[in-house]
């Protein structure tokens, strides 16, 4: 090996573990609508594409997909307490959503190539891109169901409650999407893929808290107190019990 | 040392990079036996960023100039420990069984404090924005103590991850050099047990890193060089065990 060559050579581009993929899975993923469709039908598409020359372009429409979905979402999240805070929820979870994946990336990308992975940046970047758009149209498809419960009622602990069940749901799916293009990539073992899931799930809470309030009635765009995710809801139960049981809490 | 495998394509740095953190023991072998200054300036680089953007992340807590200083010492420090040690972990390694040359030796550990920078540098944007969330200077006193313990528990935490797997990767490139298990413990054990008594004693003189929030920010304690790191550690056990 000769260490200080100037222009190294062109390294052959990683091989994914699987040699021989599924033919429909080679067909090209083009525009909004069908990066859509690959992401619900044929995620395989989506990975192998992710690999090809052209995967930064897919990169970028998935990256799209979900900030307008995020927005989507946002806006009927901020339908439960209207006024401002139906542009500046949209505004709070698309750009939260994006920060997370930003500051989560690095870390996803070290810990592939800990474990064996052959992925580039751009892969892991796709991937986290697919992650967040498949999660985000999840959350605009329960969109109707947020919707009713948030015109039919005034708890915000209630409201709180039911998007994060179904950011949760929608998180399992997206989190489903990484692990299979991580196993194509080669990742031997589980634990780096676990251990990165449970820093993006709290980060992502801590995200909500941070940007509050994002359900709750408008104040300032951004919280003055700092407050962990946890302490920021037991204090959120502790005043709804209150307001339900004042003769308790006088 | 003898050279088993064919030589790899020549890498740019950037392509070096996700090949130390697979860990193929072939290709870190073939790291530690070429030659050349490219290998010594790319440890270089990538210790004083990945340690130094996790330096500065953890200072951030305390205020922004505490955030410069650690930037610049956490790296100072990694590479202290590593010149410090370098003629004594040549020594060790024959001498536990393992034909490295000074050189060898002293890029194989550099390699582990590399890949260790790496592991901090990727996560530092995490730390720096738990940093963000946590009460800082000017908060009530009791969220404020809560707040530096998690800073302390998750710096800890962090340098004990990096430093896990970056030694595992250093145990399989020993292990792969010497064809034997035993022997690349030894030696692993060693280097682990010399950079331990330094480092750790470098960091005890180098606080504040973030530093306790009642305390200014500094780049050395009055008292950096009164004690060591095993003193103070006996004295809090004491403390704590005798009424």
């Amino acid at each position: 090996m000769n260490p200080s060559v100037a222009t190294p050579p062109p390294l052959p581009r990683p091989q994914l573990s699987s040699p021989e993929p599924d033919p429909a899975d080679l067909e090209p993923v083009r525009g909004i609508g069908g990066t859509i469709e690959a992401l619900l039908r044929r995620p395989g598409g989506v990975l192998h594409q992710l690999h090809q020359s052209d995967g930064s372009r897919l990169v970028a429409v998935m990256i799209l997909v979900a900030t307008l979905a995020a927005a989507a979402y946002g806006f009927i999240v901020g339908t439960f307490s209207g006024g401002s805070q139906l542009w500046a929820a949209p505004l709070k979870i698309s750009a939260g959503l994006m920060f997370c994946g930003v500051i989560c990336l690095p870390s996803l990308y070290v810990f592939a190539c800990l474990s064996g992975s052959t992925a580039r940046f751009v892969d892991v970047a796709g991937m986290v891109a697919g992650l967040m758009a498949l999660m985000t149209m999840l959350l605009v498809s329960f969109a109707p169901v947020a919707w009713v419960f948030s015109q039919s009622t005034e708890s915000l602990v209630s409201m709180g409650t039911l998007h994060l069940a179904f950011w949760l749901i929608a998180t399992y799916f997206g989190a489903r999407f990484l692990y299979r293009g991580m196993a194509r990539l080669g990742a031997r073992g589980e634990g780096a893929f676990y251990f990165w899931i449970c820093l993006f799930i709290v980060v992502a809470l801590q995200m909500t808290t941070a940007l509050r309030p994002i359900i709750g009635p408008a104040g300032p765009l951004l919280p003055a107190v700092k407050r962990s995710f946890l302490q920021h809801w037991s204090e959120q139960l502790r005043s709804e019990s209150a307001k339900d049981n004042p003769a308790a809490n006088p | 040392m003898k050279l088993e495998t064919p030589p790899f394509p020549a890498l740019s740095c950037w392509r070096c990079l996700p090949e130390l953190l697979r860990g193929k023991p072939a290709f870190l072998r073939e790291w530690i036996e070429g030659s050349g200054g490219f290998r010594w300036r790319m440890c270089l680089a990538v210790i004083v960023a990945g340690a130094g953007l996790f330096g500065a992340a953890v200072g951030w807590w305390r205020s922004e100039a505490q955030a410069v200083i650690t930037a610049i010492k956490l790296p100072c420090i990694l590479l202290l420990t590593a010149l410090g040690n370098a003629v004594l972990n040549g020594l060790l390694a024959p001498l536990l069984g393992l034909n490295l040359n000074f050189r060898q030796s002293a890029l194989a550990v550099l390699l582990s404090f590399t890949l260790a920078a790496m592991i901090l540098g990727s996560l530092a944007p995490l730390v720096a924005f738990l940093a963000w969330n946590l009460p800082t200077v000017g908060s009530a006193p009791g969220s404020l103590r809560v707040a530096h313990g998690v800073v302390l528990l998750m710096t800890v935490l962090t340098v004990a991850f990096a430093g896990g797997v970056s030694n595992l990767r250093l145990f399989q490139l020993l292990q792969s050099a010497s064809a034997n298990r035993a022997v690349a413990r030894r030696i692993l054990l060693a280097w682990l047990s010399t950079n331990l008594l330094l480092g750790t004693q470098l960091t005890w003189i180098a606080r504040p890193f973030f530093g306790d929030p009642r305390l200014p920010v500094q780049w050395l304690r009055t008292d950096a060089f009164a004690g060591n790191f095993f003193e103070a550690t006996a004295t809090a056990a004491r403390r704590v065990f005798t009424p």
